[in-house]
């Protein structure tokens, strides 16, 4: 394993002494087949320990490393570090608020997850007796991919509408509520679409894709948010026609 | 603006695939097909256009041809305008261009009922 030479350089803000956010360089010796993740690992460990970052399984499931490297959201544990120059800028998620260095502030984006009610709403709960809820293949295939998501942000922190229009719902959210929408055992749909369609929804997406572009798990939060868009306007017209149900 | 929002988008992406996708290939045939003879001339004579125009569904289509692309730029612009940070006048703005897009639209509607005599 070949050992070379990289500078890592990394933005730093510690709140109780810096006004701005500054960047430190490290030239450490990386290994061909480390990820962005190691590389900052070992700047905690053998080069300064006041170094701050998120990270924990180490194998894209967690969803806790995300970072900016040289400009865009990345998964630094799925990150290679050949496929970079001799010189690696990490910088914390854009669209977060910053904690400290590397570590962004989660509340905001937590709080937009619950406002699109991400669970199964059933008029009536399943009694035991009635067995399992059968779904066909086709009926998961609605929504598999869209439930893949493991949270990391990086959908939030690439989308151009989320840094200019704040209350936007962002990618994640807007793609777990259609995820829900979309699944056979869930009877909430009227409900999320009433937020879909509200300030901050599925609307303000202009779809720039970015979101997909990003994610580390294919899930496509661009195409649930399109999808969700077509569903509100057939629900939309059908309303002329059938009175619609009220919402419990 | 809100409650309009899926009727709107409705319109808009009714209006980009016409615009993007079917428009070409019309522009393709009549113009270029017809100007090269690819297509017979024939086809495209004056009574059988205006037939076609004239008819229930031919009416209709030549309506959401010109209209709908309308709603797609519309919608395109107002975003564009809320993307250069122009969030706060969203609804002045949004109005005035789904408004030149209505107007628009009613024109075309009314040009193709003149069609009718």
């Amino acid at each position: 394993m070949s050992e070379v030479k990289k500078t890592i350089v990394v933005t730093r803000f510690d709140p109780d002494k810096d006004e701005v956010p500054k960047t430190q360089s490290y030239e450490i010796p990386v290994q061909d087949d480390w990820k962005v993740l190691e590389a900052l690992n070992y700047i905690k460990d053998n080069v300064d320990p006041t170094l701050s970052h998120r990270w924990s399984c180490r194998m894209a499931v967690c969803g806790s490393c995300g970072m900016n490297v040289n400009g865009e959201p990345k998964l630094t544990c799925k990150d290679p570090i050949s496929s970079y120059g001799d010189t690696i800028e990490v910088a914390p998620l854009a669209n977060f608020p910053v904690v400290r260095d590397l570590v962004v502030e989660l509340e905001g984006f937590m709080d937009k997850f619950k406002a699109v009610k991400p669970w199964i709403i059933a008029a009536k709960e399943r009694a035991a007796e009635e067995g399992t809820h059968r779904q066909s293949p086709d009926e998961l295939a609605d929504f598999k991919s869209f439930s893949m998501c493991i949270n990391c942000m990086l959908c939030y922190s690439a989308c151009p509408v989320v840094s200019n229009e704040p209350d936007f719902l962002g990618p994640a959210a807007l793609a777990l509520g259609h995820r829900y929408n979309q699944d056979s055992r869930d009877e909430g749909a009227d409900e999320r679409n009433e937020i879909f369609r509200d300030e901050g929804g599925i609307f303000s997406c202009s779809y720039a894709n970015e979101c997909t572009e990003v994610c580390p798990k294919g899930v496509n939060p661009s195409g649930a948010i399109q999808q969700a868009k077509l569903n509100n306007v057939v629900d939309w017209a059908k309303s002329f026609v059938v009175p619609r149900r009220k919402s419990s | 603006m809100l409650k309009l929002e899926p009727v709107i988008w409705g319109l808009f992406s009714g209006g980009m695939m016409i615009g993007g996708i079917l428009l070409p290939v019309y522009i393709l045939v009549v113009a270029l097909g017809g100007g090269f003879g690819v297509v017979d001339g024939q086809a495209l004579g004056y009574d059988r256009v205006f037939a076609l125009a004239t008819n229930p569904i031919g009416s209709l289509v030549l309506v959401a041809a010109a209209a709908l692309p309308l709603w797609g730029g519309a919608h395109h612009l107002r975003h564009l305008w809320i993307d250069f940070g122009g969030l706060k006048s969203d609804g002045l703005v949004g109005g005035l261009f789904y408004g030149a897009a209505l107007v628009g639209s009613v024109y075309a509607v009314l040009a193709v009922l003149r069609l009718h005599g």
